[in-house]
C-alpha cells in the first residue's frame, strides 16, 4: 500500500494531468491514468517474478507484457490529449484481449482466466462511460462461453497444467491489479465525497449568510416549511427551533390583518404550482410587526415532477415604513392643496359675491363640502354685541337653525361666545372633554369642534363653527389655513357690509338728488309765479294812480297782496319739507294703532271734525321710527281723503293693515271713497306742488310730505284708485330689530 | 284781414297771470278776443269741439295759442302732445308762455313741437314788452295756416 501511494504520488508529480472539466470527468481520466500506470508496472513485475519462479512462462509472460504495456503508454498519452473515451476504450480492450489471448494459450477457461474476465469487467465499468461498459461485459462473457465451447470441441491446445507458484503469481497479478483499481477507486470517492462536501459547505454558508431567510416548503395548502434558514431568529426573533420543530409555526406568527390574504394566496398557489410573490406582515417574538417580503418557486426533479418549494423571505418593513412615510405625505400635501384650493374658492367668492345674504352662505358651504365637514355655520355679533346671531349653516339643520333665529350669548358658556370675546381659536377634539361645549339638538353627530373668531382690525364681528363627526378632527395646521380664511371671510363680510350701506347711501343721495332737482324746478317755476304777478300788478299800480282809476287800484292791490301771502305759504311749506330729513327724533317702537288713535283725536279737535267717518280696522303690528312724523303721515293721509270726497253722501275713510310685503314689512292702508284719482296722475300726485284741482285749497305739498316721511324710514308709499271709485294709499314701515 | 277778428287762445292756471296777459294785450288793442281756459281739459275741449264746444260756430280756430306748462287736470305739455298729435288742428300755432326756465320743460316742450317758448318775465316794463313783440309778430307779421 505504501509503495503503491508513494508510487501513484511519483508518477502524479512525474506527469501533470490536463484540464478536464467537471470533477467526474477528471477522476475518471485520474483512475485510467493511474491504472495505465499500474498496469505497465504490474508487468514488468510480473516478467520478473516469472523469470524465477516458472521459466517455461516466460515467452507467454513477454508476450502478455508486450501487449498490455504499450497499450497503456498508448491509453497514457491519449489520457494527456484528453481522449478520455478512446482511453478508455483502448484499455480495457487490450485487457480483453491479453485475458482471451491467455485464455486460448492455457487451452481453456480456467480459473486465473475467469479473474482476469472479472477484472476487465470492473475496469470497463469503472472507466468506460454509459453503456459501453455493459455491452464489454457482455461481450467478455461472450468470450469466455466462446472459448469454453471451442474447449470442449477440443480446438484449443491441452489445457497447461501450471506449476503451483505459477498459479500464486498469475492470482496475485490480478489481484494486485484489482488492489490498485480498489485503491484507485476508492481514492476517487473520497475525492468526489470532499468536493460534494465543500460543495455543499459553500452553498449552506451562502444560504445562512445572506440577509434574507430562505426556505424550503412542501406543496401543502399551508405551504408547511420542511427547512428555514437560521436568518429567520434574527429576522422575527422566533427561535429557529420553533420553525423546524413546527412547520406550520411560521402560519401562527402572521399578522391577524393579512393572515385570511396570504393563506388564500397559498392555497391557490399550491394548486397552480405558479412562482407567487406576496407582501405580508409576521409577528415578531417582541411584537413588532415586519413586513416581509415572501417569493417562491416550485422545485422539480428532471421529469418534471414537482418536489417542493423553494422560497425567500426579504425583510420589507423600512421599505414600507417609506412607503406608509411617503403615503402620509401625500396625504398631506392632498390636504393642503385642498385647503389652499378652498382659500382659492372662499378668496374669490369673498370677493365676487358682495351681498351678505350671498356670500355667508356659499362660503359655509364650500368650506364645509371641501374638507367633508359635518357642519360650518357663521355668527355676527347684532348691534348691541350681546348676541352672536347665527347668519348662514350648512344642510338642512343650517337652514333650520338660521330660519329659527338661532343665537348664542356673547360669554364664555359657548365656544362661539369664548371665541369672541378671547378674539381667539378654540378647538374642541372631544366635544365630551371640553366643559364649553355643550350639546347641540340640532347636530346630533358632532364629536370636533373648531370656533374661530371674525377678526377685522383685531374687533371680533363674529365667529366661524365648524363642525366634525369624527373625534380629533382638526390639526394645529388646520386652525391656522381655517383662521386665515376666517380672516378672509372677516374681510369679506365687512367690505359687503360697507357695500350694502354705500349701496344704500347711495340710494339715499339719489333720491336727496331728485329731491334737490325737483326743489330747484319748484321754486323756479312756482316761487316764480307770484313774483310775475307782483311786479307786473305793480306797474299797473301805477297806471291806476295816474288814471286815478281807484277801483281797479284795489284789486290790483289785492292781487298782489294775495300773491305776497302766497310766497309766504310756499316758503313755509319749502322749510317744513326740508326739516323733515334734518330734524328727526329718535325712534321708538310704536304700537300702530297709538299712532292712529293719536292722529284721530287730534282730528277730532280740528274744523276737519265730522267730515267723514273713521273706521280702523284690523290688528296693527309693532312698528319702529319717529312717532312725530309718523302722525304728520297719518294726519295728512285723512285730511287728503277728506278734501277729495267730492259730493260723497256717506263719506267714510277706512284705516287697516294688509299684511306684508316681500321684505316682511307690514303694509298699512288709508281707504276713502271719495272722487278717485285717474291713474295717469297715481306717480304727479306725490310730487312738490302738484294740484290736480286748483279749486280746492292745499298747497301741493302734503302728500309731497307724506312720501318724504315714509321713504326716510325706509318704507314704499303707492296708490291705488280710479275717477269715482275712491282711494286707497298704501304704505310700509319697519318693524322693530329682530331678537 | 280787416273785421276778420284776431283770437287769441289762453290757457292759464293762473288767474292773475291770465288777467296781466290779458289787459296788456287788449290796452295794445292787438288781440280782438282772447279766449281763457283755466285747465288743459276745458282747453282741449274747445280745440276738439266737445261738450259745451261741439258747435263749430261756437269754437273758432283761435290764431295763436299761448299755454302754461303747470296746468290742473291735463297738464299743458300733455295739452300741447294732443294738439301737435292731431291731424285736424296740428298746424296751429302754439306759444310756451311759462314761468319755468327749466331746460327740461323747454326741451321737452320744443320735442313735442311748440312753436315757441316764452318765459313770462319778472317786471311789468318787460312783460309788457314781451307781450307787444309776442302780439305784433304773432297776429301781425307771422301769416298764420288757415283753418276751420
Amino acid at each position: 500500500m505504501l509503495y503503491l501511494k508513494s508510487l501513484g504520488e511519483g508518477m502524479k508529480r512525474f506527469f501533470k494531468m490536463p484540464e478536464y472539466g467537471g470533477d467526474d470527468l477528471k477522476n475518471t481520466a485520474r483512475l485510467i491514468y493511474n491504472l495505465s500506470v499500474g498496469l505497465i508496472l504490474a508487468i514488468i513485475l510480473f516478467v520478473v517474478a516469472m523469470l524465477f519462479i516458472s521459466p517455461d512462462l516466460i515467452p507467454r509472460a513477454v508476450a502478455l507484457a508486450g501487449i498490455v504495456a504499450p497499450a497503456s503508454l498508448g491509453a497514457i498519452i491519449l489520457i494527456r490529449q484528453k481522449k478520455l473515451r478512446a482511453a478508455s476504450i483502448l484499455l480495457t480492450g487490450v485487457m480483453w484481449l491479453a485475458v482471451t489471448l491467455g485464455a486460448i494459450t492455457a487451452g481453456g477457461v480456467s480459473a486465473p482466466i475467469l479473474i482476469g474476465y472479472a477484472v476487465v469487467i470492473i475496469v470497463s465499468g469503472l472507466t468506460v462511460r454509459g453503456r459501453l461498459g455493459i455491452y464489454l461485459a457482455l461481450f467478455c462473457i461472450f468470450t469466455g462461453i466462446l472459448i469454453a465451447f471451442a474447449e470442449a470441441g477440443g480446438y484449443l491446445p491441452e489445457p497447461q497444467e501450471y506449476a503451483p507458484l505459477a498459479r500464486v503469481s498469475i492470482y496475485s497479478f490480478f489481484f494486485a491489479i484489482l488492489l490498485l483499481i480498489q485503491h484507485l477507486n476508492a481514492q476517487n470517492m473520497q475525492q468526489l465525497l470532499r468536493q460534494t462536501q465543500a460543495g455543499e459547505t459553500r452553498y449552506r454558508s451562502l444560504l445562512e449568510t445572506i440577509p434574507t431567510v430562505t426556505y424550503i416548503s412542501s406543496l401543502d395548502p399551508h405551504l408547511s416549511k420542511q427547512y428555514i434558514s437560521p436568518q429567520v431568529e434574527k429576522l422575527l426573533g422566533h427561535s429557529h427551533r420553533a420553525f423546524l420543530e413546527d412547520p406550520r409555526f411560521w402560519v401562527k406568527i402572521l399578522h391577524p390583518e393579512d393572515k385570511n390574504r396570504v393563506l388564500a394566496e397559498c392555497q391557490q398557489a399550491s394548486t397552480t404550482l405558479e412562482p407567487f410573490e406576496i407582501e405580508y406582515r409576521l409577528m415578531a417574538d417582541d411584537q413588532r410587526e415586519v413586513w416581509v417580503k415572501d417569493e417562491a418557486i416550485v422545485v422539480r426533479d428532471e421529469s418534471g415532477t414537482p418536489l417542493y418549494r423553494l422560497g425567500v423571505w426579504t425583510d420589507i418593513t423600512a421599505l414600507k415604513e417609506v412607503e406608509e412615510q411617503q403615503a402620509e405625505l401625500v396625504r398631506v400635501m392632498t390636504k393642503r392643496a385642498i385647503q389652499l384650493q378652498t382659500a382659492a374658492h372662499v378668496s374669490h367668492a369673498a370677493s365676487s359675491i358682495l351681498d351678505l345674504n350671498e356670500l355667508l352662505p356659499s362660503v359655509v358651504e364650500l368650506i364645509r363640502s371641501h374638507f367633508n365637514y359635518y357642519y360650518v355655520g357663521i355668527f355676527l355679533l347684532d348691534k348691541t354685541k350681546e348676541w352672536a346671531i347665527l347668519r348662514a349653516g350648512t344642510g338642512e339643520m343650517g337652514r333650520k337653525m338660521v330660519e329659527n333665529g338661532y343665537r348664542l350669548k356673547v360669554e364664555d358658556s359657548s365656544m362661539i361666545g369664548w371665541c369672541i370675546t378671547h378674539r381667539e381659536p378654540r378647538i374642541a377634539l372631544d366635544v365630551g372633554q371640553d366643559a364649553v361645549r355643550f350639546k347641540n339638538p340640532y347636530l346630533p353627530l358632532t364629536r370636533s369642534e373648531m370656533a374661530l373668531p371674525l377678526l377685522v382690525g383685531g374687533e371680533a364681528i363674529g365667529a366661524m363653527t365648524i363642525q366634525s363627526a369624527m373625534e380629533a378632527a382638526f390639526t394645529r395646521a388646520d386652525i391656522i389655513t381655517l383662521q386665515t380664511m376666517a380672516d378672509q371671510i372677516a374681510i369679506a363680510i365687512q367690505n359687503a357690509q360697507l357695500f350694502t350701506e354705500r349701496a344704500d347711501l347711495i340710494k339715499i343721495l339719489e333720491a336727496q338728488n331728485a329731491e334737490l332737482e325737483r326743489f330747484t324746478y319748484t321754486v323756479s317755476h312756482d316761487l316764480r309765479s307770484p313774483l310775475v304777478t307782483i311786479r307786473g300788478f305793480l306797474g299797473y299800480l301805477r297806471q291806476d294812480v295816474a288814471s286815478k282809476n281807484m277801483t281797479r287800484f284795489e284789486e290790483d292791490l289785492n292781487r298782489i297782496a294775495n300773491a305776497v301771502d302766497k310766497m309766504q305759504t310756499l316758503l313755509n311749506s319749502l322749510l317744513e319739507l326740508s326739516r323733515i330729513g334734518r330734524v328727526t327724533n329718535p325712534p321708538e317702537d310704536i304700537p300702530f294703532s297709538e299712532i292712529v288713535k293719536e292722529t284721530i283725536d287730534l282730528l277730532a279737535g280740528s274744523m276737519d271734525a265730522g267730515r267723514a267717518r273713521i273706521i280702523v280696522e284690523g290688528n296693527f303690528p309693532i312698528i319702529r321710527g319717529d312717532r312725530l312724523r309718523l302722525s304728520e303721515v297719518m294726519q295728512n293721509l285723512l285730511s287728503n281723503a277728506m278734501k277729495f270726497m267730492g259730493n260723497q253722501p256717506n263719506p267714510t275713510i277706512v284705516i287697516g293693515s294688509a299684511g306684508f310685503d316681500t321684505d316682511g314689512k307690514p303694509i298699512f292702508f288709508v281707504q276713502d271713497n271719495g272722487i278717485g284719482i285717474d291713474p295717469q296722475h297715481h306717480e304727479r300726485i306725490f310730487g312738490l306742488f302738484n294740484r290736480l284741482d286748483p279749486t280746492i285749497e292745499g298747497t301741493g305739498i302734503g302728500l309731497t310730505l307724506v312720501r318724504r316721511i315714509i321713504e326716510n324710514h325706509g318704507g314704499r308709499i303707492w296708490l291705488q284708485s280710479e275717477p269715482g271709485k275712491g282711494s286707497t294709499f298704501f304704505f310700509t314701515l319697519p318693524v322693530p330689530a329682530s331678537e | 284781414m280787416i273785421g276778420e277778428p284776431l283770437l287769441v287762445m289762453l290757457v292759464e292756471d293762473n288767474v292773475d297771470h291770465a288777467e296781466l296777459i290779458m289787459r296788456t294785450l287788449e290796452e295794445h288793442r292787438i288781440a280782438n278776443k282772447v279766449q281763457h281756459f283755466l285747465d288743459g281739459q276745458s282747453a282741449l275741449d274747445y280745440l276738439f269741439r266737445r261738450g259745451e264746444y261741439a258747435d263749430p260756430e261756437k269754437s273758432p280756430r283761435p290764431h295763436v295759442i299761448l299755454l302754461d306748462l303747470r296746468l290742473p287736470r291735463v297738464d299743458g305739455i300733455d295739452v300741447l302732445r294732443a294738439i301737435k298729435e292731431s291731424d285736424e288742428i296740428k298746424s296751429l300755432p302754439v306759444v310756451i308762455l311759462t314761468t319755468s326756465e327749466a331746460e327740461k320743460d323747454v326741451a321737452r316742450a320744443y320735442y313735442n313741437h311748440a312753436n315757441s317758448y316764452l318765459v313770462k318775465p319778472v317786471g311789468f316794463e318787460e312783460f309788457k314788452q314781451l307781450m307787444d313783440d309776442l302780439g305784433f309778430y304773432w297776429l301781425g307779421w307771422n301769416t298764420n295756416p288757415n283753418i276751420t
